[in-house]
């Protein structure tokens, strides 16, 4: 059923367009890229801080407060720019297992993020409140740069599976 | 000996040879490669809007930069020595090929950018550490902004062009 939806994707004439155009892709790509940039190091800013691996600077809730809508924002750009690619290549991304584990890791660390962001936005002090909570915003850190890392690695691997 | 002729000797060392050759070698360091330079890039650039005035306003610009450029640094080594062994497998055609020298050409004004902000422009920063950039300092900022997006736009194109 997906590969017919490829299928009938790529012969649309957006697609087509698309995929006409040589310059479309990598420049697509590299607003994908850019974006992609600018979430890691928002999120490694504030997951080193959790992990007390940085201590100087803003405390964690204004680097939140900070960096999180951004971080949003930043992701709107990446699912535009993702949809563009997907339309222009469907069978490339949709039917590829590289994609899909992407995606999957992609909507664990939104999750993630929401959790980590709104709890923080209720208490400043949330994820330091209990050593428990410490342990909890840690684990939520150290999975957050896991799947930065893991996102990106699958991000490129799609070329290759 | 040419440099053309320097680039078929080093794609035909052993190391190079593996790369080349190999179904995962070239993408397992691709894939470093482009980790490295998303953190070389975004730490870039988070420091560039904040010489722009537009970003991390509420950070002093020499407190923003000692705590960002180490890690700047050092996924920047990082990042050039994936992208060297990545050269190594197909130097010759790397070395001919048009994206990658204005990538190479745009990497050597970044760091003559940074160079004459750190050392000319930034002597008096502490009159602007906090308070509104001035021009020198936005300059700076939007140069190495501008030329940092041309570095990743063309080493996507390079993947495009051999």
């Amino acid at each position: 059923m997906m590969q017919k939806f490829c299928d009938w994707l790529s012969g649309t004439w957006l697609s087509q367009l698309f995929a006409n155009a040589g310059w479309f892709v990598p420049t697509v790509q590299t607003i994908h890229i850019l974006s992609i940039a600018a979430v890691i190091i928002m999120l490694s800013m504030m997951n080193f801080r959790m992990l007390r691996i940085t201590r100087s600077g803003p405390p964690l809730q204004n680097l939140a407060g900070g960096y999180v809508p951004w971080v949003w924002r930043a992701l709107v750009i990446l699912l535009v720019s993702g949809i563009l690619l997907t339309i222009t290549e469907p069978t490339r991304e949709l039917m590829n297992n590289a994609f899909r584990l992407k995606m999957l890791m992609v909507i664990v660390l939104i999750v993630l993020t929401a959790i980590f962001s709104s709890a923080l936005r209720r208490d400043p002090e949330y994820w330091s409140a209990t050593p428990g909570r410490r342990v909890l915003g840690s684990a939520i850190a150290l999975g957050s740069l896991v799947l930065c890392v893991s996102i990106v690695a699958a991000g490129r691997l799609i070329a290759y599976v | 000996m040419s440099v053309i002729d320097l680039m078929h000797a080093l794609e035909h060392q052993p190391f190079a040879v593996a790369i080349a050759e190999s179904t995962w070698l070239f993408p397992f360091f691709e894939t470093l490669h482009v980790l490295f330079l998303t953190i070389v890039v975004g730490s870039v650039a988070m420091m560039d809007l904040r010489l722009l005035g537009i970003g991390s306003r509420d950070r002093r610009i020499t407190e923003l930069t000692r705590s960002v450029l180490p890690w700047t640094w050092t996924a920047f080594v990082f990042a050039l020595s994936f992208g060297a062994l990545l050269f190594s497998s197909k130097a010759a055609t790397y070395y001919e090929n048009i994206p990658f020298r204005v990538k190479m050409v745009c990497l050597l004004f970044a760091a003559v950018n940074m160079l004459v902000f750190h050392f000319v422009s930034e002597r008096d920063v502490g009159a602007w550490d906090s308070g509104r950039p001035p021009l020198k300092a936005k300059v700076a900022g939007a140069i190495s902004l501008g030329l940092w997006v041309v570095i990743v736009a063309t080493g996507r194109w390079i993947g495009f062009t051999t």
